[in-house]
């Protein structure tokens, strides 16, 4: 590897004691095995025949989907204002668990409509690969719910619901902020 | 743990421990996350090292290990064997830092028409209170950089140039300006032309 180490003996032999394995002072995998979780990866897929596998098992895929998709995406400025994308992440972030509730509908209902205004401005192939996305998210949804049914009391489903549930209002703010500057300079 | 089977066909410890870094290398390429947690126990505090080194910063150097390994967890189904998985960690975790940089360079851009010079003023408690660490800590970003990947984690001016998307003259003239740095801030005698 290096040849080039002409330094002077003492700063050399300063350099050479240094540690080069410094642990964290913590442990941080906790984290890292968090985040893998959110991520894509070649986990092996599990049965369809049961409900709660399979309902994990679209979540995991959806959530691949849409950092595939997150990837993908043109790189441009995001424009961080109070559109109707952000203010329904800021809803989100205040506490977002009841789907029933007037705050979902209210702010689902202006999240879609801003998500169907904007999907043309998308490329055809992103577009696309979007609308698989949604496509996905929405077959989870369906799949968890019906595994509810059997068991309506299962934290694991319970969970596995609202992450869908954020993951759909996550690809609407995706699309209403990616194309926020087509937006701008459409109206200048 | 992982293929011991074929431990006993090794003549020697090295590669004994090559073989088994390969196998586990896979096993967690095939989404085996107990595997990848034995990556991680093996090679974080290294990791780490660099990290910390690179940023001067133990919070920023502790981020960057996570969004490193995370990155390998995602890439490592593309992890072709030409190189060692910890050669390929190594470069991930460099490009880690550098993005970060990058990001927080972007962010001063538009909140102060600052000088970047002003974040290689890093207060001395943010290593351990080793005059050589301190030291190397408060060297401007450029020359800490080749010096932490050449000087102290074996790459070659060539990797480093690489990593750093630096020219190879530009990767050994900060190089030298930092021997020069480090040698009047810990006051040796100075070195030969």
């Amino acid at each position: 590897m290096n040849t080039d180490r002409r330094m002077p003996a003492s700063l050399d032999t300063q350099l050479a004691a240094l540690p080069r394995e410094v642990a964290p002072a913590r442990d941080l995998w906790p984290s890292i095995r968090a985040a893998m979780g959110t991520t894509a990866s070649a986990a092996p897929k599990p049965s369809r025949r049961w409900p709660l596998a399979f309902a994990a098992g679209v979540s995991v895929a959806t959530a691949a989907g849409l950092i595939g998709w997150q990837a993908m995406r043109p790189p441009g400025p995001s424009i961080e204002q109070a559109t109707p994308a952000s203010a329904g992440r800021n809803v989100l972030g205040a506490g977002f668990a009841i789907p029933e509730g007037n705050d979902y509908l209210a702010t689902r209902v202006s999240l879609e409509k801003t998500y169907r205004e904007r999907l043309g401005l998308l490329k055809p192939t992103t577009r696309r690969r979007v609308e698989a996305d949604l496509a996905v998210i929405r077959a989870a949804n369906a799949d968890i719910r019906d595994a509810l049914v059997a068991d309506p009391q299962s934290p694991v489903l319970n969970r596995l619901l609202q992450g869908i549930w954020q993951q759909e209002f996550d690809l609407y703010v995706s699309v209403a902020r990616n194309t926020d500057l087509a937006v701008i300079r459409t109206r200048s | 743990m992982y293929a011991t089977a074929n431990v006993v066909d090794f003549p020697d410890q090295a590669a004994r421990d090559g073989a088994e870094e390969r196998a586990t290398v896979a096993a967690a390429a095939r989404g085996d996350r107990r595997a990848f947690e034995n990556l991680y126990r093996r090679h974080s505090p290294r990791i780490h090292g660099l990290c910390l080194r690179l940023t001067g910063h133990r919070e920023t150097a502790e981020d960057c290990v996570q969004e490193a390994f995370v990155s390998a967890w995602r890439a490592l189904p593309g992890f072709e064997t030409r190189s060692t998985f910890s050669t390929w960690l190594h470069r991930i975790a460099v490009n880690t830092v550098l993005a970060r940089r990058r990001g927080l360079a972007a962010r001063l851009e538009q909140t102060v028409d600052g000088d970047l010079d002003d974040l290689d003023s890093r207060s001395a408690d943010t290593l351990p209170a080793l005059d050589v660490e301190a030291a190397i800590s408060a060297l401007p970003d450029g020359a800490r950089h080749v010096l932490v990947l050449v000087g102290l984690y074996g790459f070659s001016h060539e990797e480093c140039a690489e990593a750093l998307g630096i020219a190879l003259g530009t990767s050994k003239a900060q190089l030298h300006r930092a021997r020069g740095l480090l040698t009047a801030r810990l006051g040796l005698e100075t070195e030969q032309a």
